[in-house]
């Protein structure tokens, strides 16, 4: 079974965001799949909705490492685990993307083109269920120290941000395979217009391609990832988000 | 004999207190005369414990957090003297070897709470980590044997310790969770 696991909470995003990735993955991919949603709102649309405790220790996106524990969400031995932020729009058929082979002991994740300090993007991991349960068993151990770490540390420039370095700290302290998807199936969003400029040019030069996303994107292009703080889907008007959000 | 625990705030909902003598009930074997919950919710945080001091000054007291899994037959835990847990043999001491996950004293301990409020304000700012630092650096107790290790070390197998605290992974208690630990649990 594949586990397609998510986190949405109350602030930034509405709960239909859950609902168009869900339906969107379900329109581009023949591959069944169980769409879990960890999340402050009951009624999110998903298959199985987990609740998401205010309470605990743990902070915002934190939340998402719990799916990397083999004890939570019913997983299985022999099920195979996505995680994915729900800031996304699908683009094109994911058939290669959800069924991408994993094996113990590796992490899957989206291959990216432009300037990154680490290898791993926090927007799509897959992996063998049971395989990283010490991503989440460490943390959970002490997770105000990390959820504070990259951010005292310098490495990001906001509070509680940082999921992903740690993700790609732990892999990288057990040596663990990380596999990366053709980066040309990802395309990186952003409200400011000169990084848009700047990433068209890097995308079409890398791919040797006319364009990344005009009214439309690129054939390549399966994803398009919002990224980075307040960087919302909703307050956008593209023609690209009409046609596939 | 009289079970305690401790229930304030939103972190801990009935639940947990309802799911805590439930465990006590169905697997550790105790037999007990009433079951008390402190709620007054003064500091916080579990300084709110020490108020059973105060409260309960008579007879044999049992008293239990509320994230521990209890699985089967407790060993004897009940005390004359004032007893709590000495987690030294499965962690690193850091500011306090002591756990006040369970503990025992028959009679009158009072005394720890009059010396707590006595100067309560020093020494909630002097020992703002918890409570059991405080019972570490002011007031003479005694320790249990190895009753109790955290879970922490026993995710995947049940451990032959009838009962474990859980600690920073009182998420397993959350619904969602599942491992040997669940069937235990209402």
């Amino acid at each position: 079974m594949i586990k397609i696991c998510t986190v949405y909470f109350e602030g930034l995003y509405t709960p239909d965001y859950v609902s168009k990735l869900y339906r969107s993955l379900k329109r581009n991919t023949s591959i069944p799949f169980e769409f879990i949603c960890l999340s402050d709102n009951p009624n999110v649309e998903a298959d199985v909705v987990l609740p998401y405790n205010k309470h605990s220790d743990i902070k915002l996106h934190w939340h998402k490492l719990k799916f990397f524990s083999s004890q939570f969400a019913n997983q299985k031995p022999g099920d195979e685990i996505i995680i994915m932020d729900i800031d996304q729009i699908i683009t094109g058929n994911v058939d290669d993307l959800i069924g991408h082979p994993v094996s113990d002991n590796e992490l899957v994740t989206y291959g990216i083109w432009w300037d990154s300090v680490i290898g791993i993007n926090g927007g799509f991991y897959k992996f063998k269920s049971g395989s990283l349960d010490y991503v989440w068993n460490d943390f959970a151990l002490n997770p105000e120290y990390w959820q504070m770490y990259y951010f005292r540390n310098k490495d990001v420039h906001f509070k509680y941000y940082g999921e992903q370095n740690y993700v790609n700290m732990k892999l990288h302290s057990k040596n663990m395979k990380v596999t990366t998807t053709p980066p040309e199936w990802l395309c990186k969003y952003t409200a400011d217009k000169n990084e848009m400029v700047t990433l068209h040019k890097e995308y079409t030069r890398r791919f040797n391609t006319e364009y990344m996303l005009l009214d439309e994107p690129n054939d390549m292009i399966k994803v398009i990832h919002f990224t980075g703080p307040g960087k919302t889907i909703h307050d956008h008007n593209e023609q690209f988000i009409k046609d596939n959000w | 004999m009289r079970i305690i625990c401790c229930r304030f705030g939103d972190k801990f909902t009935n639940w947990y207190v309802d799911n805590l003598k439930h465990m006590i009930d169905k697997y550790s074997g105790l037999e007990y005369d009433s079951f008390e919950v402190i709620e007054n919710d003064i500091y916080g945080n579990w300084y709110n414990k020490l108020q059973m001091y105060d409260k309960f000054r008579d007879g044999e007291n049992l008293y239990f957090d509320l994230d521990v899994v209890i699985h089967s037959k407790l060993p004897s835990l009940i005390r004359k003297n004032f007893t709590l847990l000495n987690d030294s043999w499965w962690r690193e001491a850091a500011h306090t070897p002591l756990n006040s996950s369970i503990v025992s004293w028959t009679g009158d301990v009072s005394h720890i709470w009059d010396k707590f409020k006595s100067n309560e304000k020093e020494y909630l700012e002097k020992y703002n980590k918890g409570s059991d630092e405080f019972y570490f650096k002011e007031i003479e107790y005694e320790t249990y044997g190895k009753v109790c290790p955290s879970i922490k070390d026993y995710l995947y197998e049940k451990p032959d310790y009838s009962i474990v605290t859980l600690g920073q992974m009182h998420h397993l208690m959350e619904k969602g969770w599942s491992g040997w630990y669940s069937k235990y649990f209402i």
